[in-house]
């Protein structure tokens, strides 16, 4: 500043710089990695967002005798589980939880690819944007999240009109619904898709949040649960996996 | 209409930047000089959801939201307001209802005018509709709705023309969310500024016809992102760094409009706005500690230093308990321009800027780069190159992330803003300075992993 400066110590605190854990991602990681000799270089280069070694890892470990589909759960999973780990403890940053994804479904083609039988999934959800929003960046990091943590996704994108909504479900079977919305003027989409599923006789959790999306609104409609943030919505599907009905997930993740 | 950049600052110094002051001063609506040595508030609002169910339910909410504020004003008497209407969705997929409501508005604007002789102007944001459910569409049938829309609302009473732009921004999407810097530069800098100059020649034509003011654009869809998604201190989402780096690229984005001819005033959200006055001189508005009603930031007070016009962002129309929330807001609004025109009056303008910019300059990177005094160096990086749409975004990035790594130590960052910093400088570091090769580079590369992306969109 030309006429004025100051120690700004007095009137702001860093609490990210206060609070930050003395351990480097990189050191936390190396102390998670599995030991296995086949298993942790692909562990390794799901953390560091590397597509090609993941798949190069995996072709080692098949050649030397492992199942593709077993190496989904066994590495695979097991890479990515460091990965959520480490976000869920803010240890490191989404960007690095999306580029570890990205490794991820790489190294799942791969295995697919290599194998007869296709992998049981831990469940299925289907991801929404609200009818009438284009804005999809939300519904992108909740997939990527939801995929991260080994939950089949079905993505039906963004403006999706509540019919088709509706049609995934009965179709897809799913233990949860996800729908993002930035705008106060298209999250009513929400409730709409909340009456038709009713209607359907089909009481499946329908996770909401974005934007101006807040709990109050998504309490008005019964199947609704509120996520604040992206990071809730796997929480939300162990929640369900561990036996969590409507009430317990609302009782759980309603903070208001 | 012709593209003229800019390549020189429009102050001889830092210093010289103000609140309520600009180089090119904008006169717009009844007896309004935005930057002509006076900060004036400007209300942004949004109807209940509801309202916008009929055309006539969606008029006489923006009816009565403007009898508010234009009611508020003249009962605490202050001397000048600007309206912004952002526009639902409805009202540019129906040119005609913007045009209604504009009308509206603009007749309880002038009975209060001409009542009361207060100075006000209605600035129109037409929404960017230029999107469907699987592409960004840029150009083509919904551009031309969208030009429609424009058409009537300037033909109906609105003074001030404005919009947010998506161009690049299903690039950004992927970039942003993969710390990567050359993306980001690919499509801010390159897609955004292409998709700028494409439609703000024709804006203002539009305003030239109808004798109003074209008045700017924000980089809302992607700096603005980046923002958001960094969040506060303890969110994990994105180093407020690289939030920075997005912020500083979406400058010479910003700055298109004025060379396709804008003239100002920029948009509240458009934080690069006080690098855009350094540059163009032109009138800004900014928003900051009076739009927590629409999202929270860590520069509430700083960037007020430079704004001639001075905003909520936006509020829900409601009631609370001290009127409504447009009452409310714009009254603070006001009494925060109060204090910025005393402090000009009395020649205490700039201890009382230095002031704010203090308030937030080391609580993080972002405020620290938005500060006048490294705002305008990153301006000067701009124009050394401005005549290459893709070396003056780098620049700005590179002059952005040579300014954090040589801080003042009174800024403290974090091992993650730090780490991402040195990726950051590491990846620009590697970039080419052919513009061509860079574009033809990244065109393969994001045609490849970004399914919705459509060159044909930017004319390439």
């Amino acid at each position: 500043m030309t006429s004025l400066d100051l120690d700004p110590s007095e009137i702001l605190e860093r609490y990210n710089v206060k609070m930050e854990k003395a351990m480097t991602p990189d050191d936390a990681a190396a102390e998670l990695y599995p030991k296995d000799d086949l298993i942790r270089p692909i562990a390794e280069s799901i953390y560091e967002g590397e597509e090609d070694d993941t798949v190069e890892g995996l072709k080692k470990a098949i050649k030397a005798g492992k199942d593709p589909i077993a190496l989904i759960d066994d590495a695979l999973m097991v890479g990515m589980g460091v990965v959520t780990k480490l976000y869920d403890e803010g240890i490191i940053f989404l960007p690095n939880v999306m580029m570890s994804a990205d490794a991820m479904l790489d190294g799942i083609d791969f295995c697919k690819s290599q194998a007869k039988e296709p992998p049981v999934s831990k469940g299925k959800i289907v991801c929404h944007v609200a009818e009438g929003d284009v804005h999809d960046i939300g519904k992108s990091i909740v997939s990527a999240l939801l995929r991260a943590n080994g939950f089949d996704v079905v993505d039906l994108g963004r403006d999706v009109p509540v019919d088709e909504v509706i049609e995934a479900v009965k179709k897809e079977k799913p233990m949860m619904v996800t729908g993002t919305a930035l705008m106060t003027t298209t999250m009513y989409a929400f409730k709409a898709v909340n009456d038709r599923l009713l209607e359907a006789g089909i009481k499946v959790p329908f996770q909401c949040g974005g934007g101006a999306v807040n709990q109050d609104f998504v309490s008005t409609y019964e199947l609704g649960v509120y996520g604040e943030e992206a990071a809730d919505a796997p929480k939300m599907a162990e929640a369900i996996l561990a036996g969590a009905d409507l009430g317990k997930l609302k009782e759980q993740f309603h903070q208001h | 209409m012709t593209v003229n950049r800019y390549t020189k600052m429009a102050y001889a110094s830092a210093d010289d930047m103000i609140f309520g002051n600009s180089p090119n001063p904008v006169k717009a609506g009844l007896d309004l000089e935005i930057g002509a040595g006076y900060t004036t508030p400007e209300v942004n609002y949004a109807p209940r959801p509801e309202a916008g169910e009929t055309k006539e339910k969606l008029v006489k909410e923006y009816e009565r939201i403007t009898r508010d504020i234009m009611e508020r004003m003249v009962q605490v008497g202050f001397p000048a307001v600007v309206l912004e209407t952002e526009h639902v969705q409805q009202m540019t997929n129906n040119p005609t209802w913007g045009g209604e409501v504009a009308n509206a508005q603009k007749a309880i604007m002038e009975d209060y005018h001409d009542e009361y002789g207060i100075k006000c102007a209605l600035r129109h944001t037409p929404g960017d509709i230029r999107e469907d459910r699987d592409y960004l569409q840029l150009r083509g049938e919904k551009y031309n709705t969208l030009m429609e829309s424009f058409e009537e609302v300037a033909s109906n009473g609105a003074d001030l023309l404005s919009i947010e732009t998506m161009g690049g921004k299903e690039v950004f999407d992927r970039a942003i969310l993969r710390n990567d810097v050359p993306g980001m530069l690919f499509a801010i800098g390159c897609l955004g500024t292409m998709d700028m100059e494409y439609i703000w020649q024709d804006i203002a034509k539009v305003a030239k016809k109808n004798n109003v003011v074209a008045a700017g654009d924000t980089d809302c869809a992607q700096a603005n992102t980046a923002m958001f998604i960094a969040g506060g201190l303890l969110d994990k989402n994105l180093a407020h760094t690289l939030a920075i780096i997005a912020r500083s690229i979406s400058a010479p984005r910003t700055l298109a409009a004025y060379e396709a001819g804008a003239v100002g005033p920029g948009k509240d959200c458009g934080y690069e706005n006080t690098i855009v006055k350094s540059i163009a001189g032109v009138p800004i508005a900014q928003e900051g500690k009076s739009s927590t009603c629409a999202h929270s930031d860590v520069m509430g007070n700083l960037v007020m230093q430079c704004c001639d016009l001075w905003s909520n962002e936006s509020v829900e129309y409601h009631g609370e308990f001290g009127g409504t929330t447009v009452q409310c807001w714009s009254e603070s609004l006001a009494y925060d321009c109060a204090l910025m025109n005393v402090s000009l009056q009395t020649g205490q303008s700039k201890n009382l800027r230095d002031m704010m910019v203090l308030s937030d300059k080391y609580r993080d990177p972002q405020g620290y780069i938005l500060a006048y005094d490294n705002a305008y160096k990153i301006g000067e990086a701009i124009v050394k190159d401005s005549d290459d749409i893709y070396l003056r975004a780098k620049n700005a990035a590179v002059e952005c992330v040579n300014l954090l790594e040589n801080a003042d130590p009174k800024l403290q960052m974090t091992r993650f803003e730090k780490n991402a910093l040195a990726d950051a400088s590491e990846a620009l570091a590697g970039l080419t300075d052919d513009s061509d090769k860079f574009l033809s580079d990244s065109l393969e590369q994001y045609k490849k992993e970004v399914k919705v992306f459509r060159p044909e969109n930017y004319g390439l």
